[in-house]
């Protein structure tokens, strides 16, 4: 069904690869078909910057978030990473719609909370391990241009282990990630966005349009 | 604007401002909710107590105390813990105390209690020292912040019993070790030379050491030992090297050298005291009626760190802590608002922060530091600041063409030394805000190293080589 809709729109409007209808993707996420296809013009302008092909490449995610598409940064290839949900390397508008619905305020914690662990879950063995934990505060601290010492470092995530790892085997697990979360919500701050509800309001001016002041 | 204060409580007491700062205690104001009586809170840090810093003699000294309900004695009321910290609820004395009181005559030329008035001072501190060695609890760190006055300025001697929960184990041995005066550890000019020379004392003759060199602050309106430095200081001490000014009556003179006698085996003792023809004169014994019965298992209790025991706090004295993921989270590649929000042009580089209400930045230092800085920041600027500890409100009235621009800073603890500070624009024009944050990051340029951008890599990078 989902297939047929999919070369069915194609074929009408020529919509590129991973393209697919509003109404599908409205039943099956908190957005309205309104507000769908106010992301899908979002998606537009992210998807050519670069490269126009209707899809969000690597070096297009990244001018978009940091305005600067050679960026290295280990947390951005993680949303990437989640975002590509087929992991063929690109961003389709599907993906793009039902990961961003995810960030919507109307979607339920616990879907924030195992979106943000998958996230973290570098190595993607179902645990975060301490070696992945150290890895992200490292990369964290190089963002911010802050050179701190490998104890230093060292300390912030054993402090954090002893905290979090209450069974004590080394690495974190989903029922401890879960109790985390539980005593820490701001720790799911970035997974809601309150934009999301309001974007055909702010379609005008939300878009990527650089020249658009207030 | 009517700006709701937060109410910090400790079980049954209300948490107000702070009162007084020692070494390793906090002493705020309090109130019992029940009663509406005021309450002096004395509040340790639990990590600050040596683990074997509570033996059973010290437990038993505090627990003596609940019982003792003397006229010049501080009451101590009960002990709360909580997960990180003791409170000891205490009586609240409303006069200040006798330190403050002595450095305010002090100022006056010739400026010093009067010979009957010392008198009556001393007379009752030797009832309260006199009272609690009789129950076994002794003090250990008599000095004049310890004598407090009430309102009709009796006195009131405080923390009885406590001087081992605030004091680090060892600290005068410390100082003996290596002729530094360490700043963490008060002055030794009160203690007796047996305690410096620390071979195992007596605390009744030790305490009455420290009565005495009251007595010769109250009377001469200086202390008898007294050196820049340290080792000076204990030289004088240990042989009790001092000298009494020509006009000090002779009666008191002769209790002063009877009391600062170094050998602590010769010294006279309170019974002496009370018969010695210059302290009796205008004597009154305390009046008073004991307390035989008293609920002493809070102090087991809050010693012991059972959790069932805790009360609820709601207001920590340490910043907000932020563990590894929250610190994570503060990735830029994390906040996909980035995608949505509108952009001001971004090839203005100098415009780094694309106009956010709300900027993060990490800072090395002490979070009191910190709060200095910002507040040292933003007065020049013509802020009004509401501190409430580690989170601040700003205000500035006609700041833009929005009006009033207000500004929320808080500072979240990562390590003892790293901290990350939160500024969030609470209302008002957002250019101007951007406007007070570029001025602010300016002057705390020396602790902040964050930029929010690529583009900006003007401020240093520097290493730390350790966490503490």
């Amino acid at each position: 069904m989902l297939a047929f809709v999919k070369r069915f729109s194609l074929k009408r409007t020529k919509h590129p690869r991973g393209y697919e209808d509003p109404q599908v993707l409205a039943s099956e996420t908190p957005f309205t078909v309104n507000e769908i296809e106010a992301l899908h013009n979002l998606f537009k302008k992210l998807s050519t910057s670069i490269i126009n092909d209707g899809l969000i490449h690597k070096e297009e995610f990244l001018l978009a978030l940091f305005r600067n598409s050679s960026m290295q940064n280990l947390f951005a290839d993680r949303v990437f990473y989640m975002f590509d949900r087929k992991r063929n390397g690109v961003i389709e508008f599907g993906e793009f719609v039902r990961s961003l619905s995810i960030f919507h305020p109307h979607t339920p914690e616990h879907e924030k909370s195992s979106f943000m662990f998958k996230l973290y879950d570098l190595d993607g063995t179902g645990f975060i391990q301490r070696h992945e934990l150290k890895k992200m505060v490292g990369a964290l601290l190089s963002e911010t241009d802050l050179g701190l010492s490998e104890e230093c470092i060292e300390a912030i995530v054993e402090q954090t282990m002893v905290e979090v790892d209450t069974n004590k085997d080394g690495k974190i697990d989903e029922e401890e990630w879960k109790e985390l979360v539980a005593k820490n919500p701001s720790i799911l701050k970035n997974m809601t966005l309150p934009y999301l509800k309001e974007v055909t309001l702010a379609f005008p001016s939300f878009v990527l349009d650089s020249e658009v002041d207030d | 604007m009517n700006r709701q204060k937060v109410q910090r409580r400790v079980g049954k007491y209300e948490v107000g401002r702070t009162i007084g700062q020692g070494n390793s205690a906090k002493v705020r104001f309090g109130k019992n909710t029940e009663t509406g009586e005021s309450v002096a809170l004395k509040i340790l840090d639990k990590q600050n107590l040596h683990k074997n810093m509570m033996p059973k003699q010290i437990r038993r000294e505090i627990s003596t105390m609940k019982l003792i309900n003397h006229p010049n004695v501080v009451r101590l009321y009960e002990v709360l813990a909580s997960k990180t910290k003791i409170y000891i609820v205490l009586e609240f004395a409303t006069g200040g105390d006798l330190y403050g009181k002595i450095s305010k005559l002090r100022q006056l030329p010739d400026g010093r209690l009067k010979e009957d008035e010392a008198r009556r001072y001393f007379q009752q501190l030797i009832n309260a020292v006199d009272y609690c060695h009789s129950r076994g609890v002794y003090h250990r760190d008599l000095k004049p912040e310890n004598l407090l006055l009430d309102a009709q300025g009796n006195l009131k001697v405080s923390d009885f019993g406590l001087s081992a929960l605030s004091r680090q184990a060892g600290a005068y041995l410390d100082l003996a070790g290596d002729g530094l005066l360490h700043t963490t550890c008060g002055t030794p000019n009160y203690v007796a030379p047996e305690v410096l020379n620390d071979q195992g004392y007596d605390g009744a003759t030790a305490d009455l050491w420290s009565c005495g060199v009251i007595l010769f602050l109250l009377l001469a309106g200086h202390l008898p030992f007294e050196d820049y430095n340290i080792m000076m200081l204990y030289k004088k001490i240990i042989g009790a090297e001092y000298s009494c000014p020509a006009w000090l009556s002779p009666g008191a003179k002769n209790l002063i050298v009877r009391i600062l006698d170094p050998n602590p085996m010769t010294r006279i003792k309170i019974p002496e005291i009370l018969e010695d023809a210059w302290f009796k004169k205008d004597y009154k014994p305390a009046v008073f009626e004991e307390q035989d019965e008293a609920k002493l298992d809070d102090v087991e209790a809050a010693f012991k760190d059972s959790e069932e025991h805790h009360v609820t706090e709601n207001n920590e004295e340490q910043p907000t802590s932020m563990n590894a993921f929250e610190l994570i989270s503060m990735s830029r590649a994390l906040d996909l608002g980035n995608f949505l929000k509108k952009k001001r042009c971004a090839s203005k580089t100098n415009n780094a922060y694309g106009l956010k209400r709300e900027i993060r930045f990490a800072a090395i230092g002490a979070a009191n530091e910190l709060v200095q800085k910002i507040e040292a920041a933003s007065k020049p600027l013509g802020f009004d600041i509401q501190k409430n500890s580690y989170k601040m409100r700003l205000e500035k009235a006609n700041a833009g063409r929005k009006g009033t621009l207000k500004v929320a800073t808080e500072i979240f603890q990562v390590s003892p030394t790293l901290h990350m500070v939160e500024v969030r624009k609470t209302k008002g024009d957002t250019l101007e805000f951007h406007k007070f944050y570029k001025k602010l990051s300016t002057t705390l340029n020396d602790v902040v190293w964050k930029s929010d951008d690529t583009s900006d890599k003007t401020t240093n990078e520097r290493k730390t080589d350790s966490c503490l």
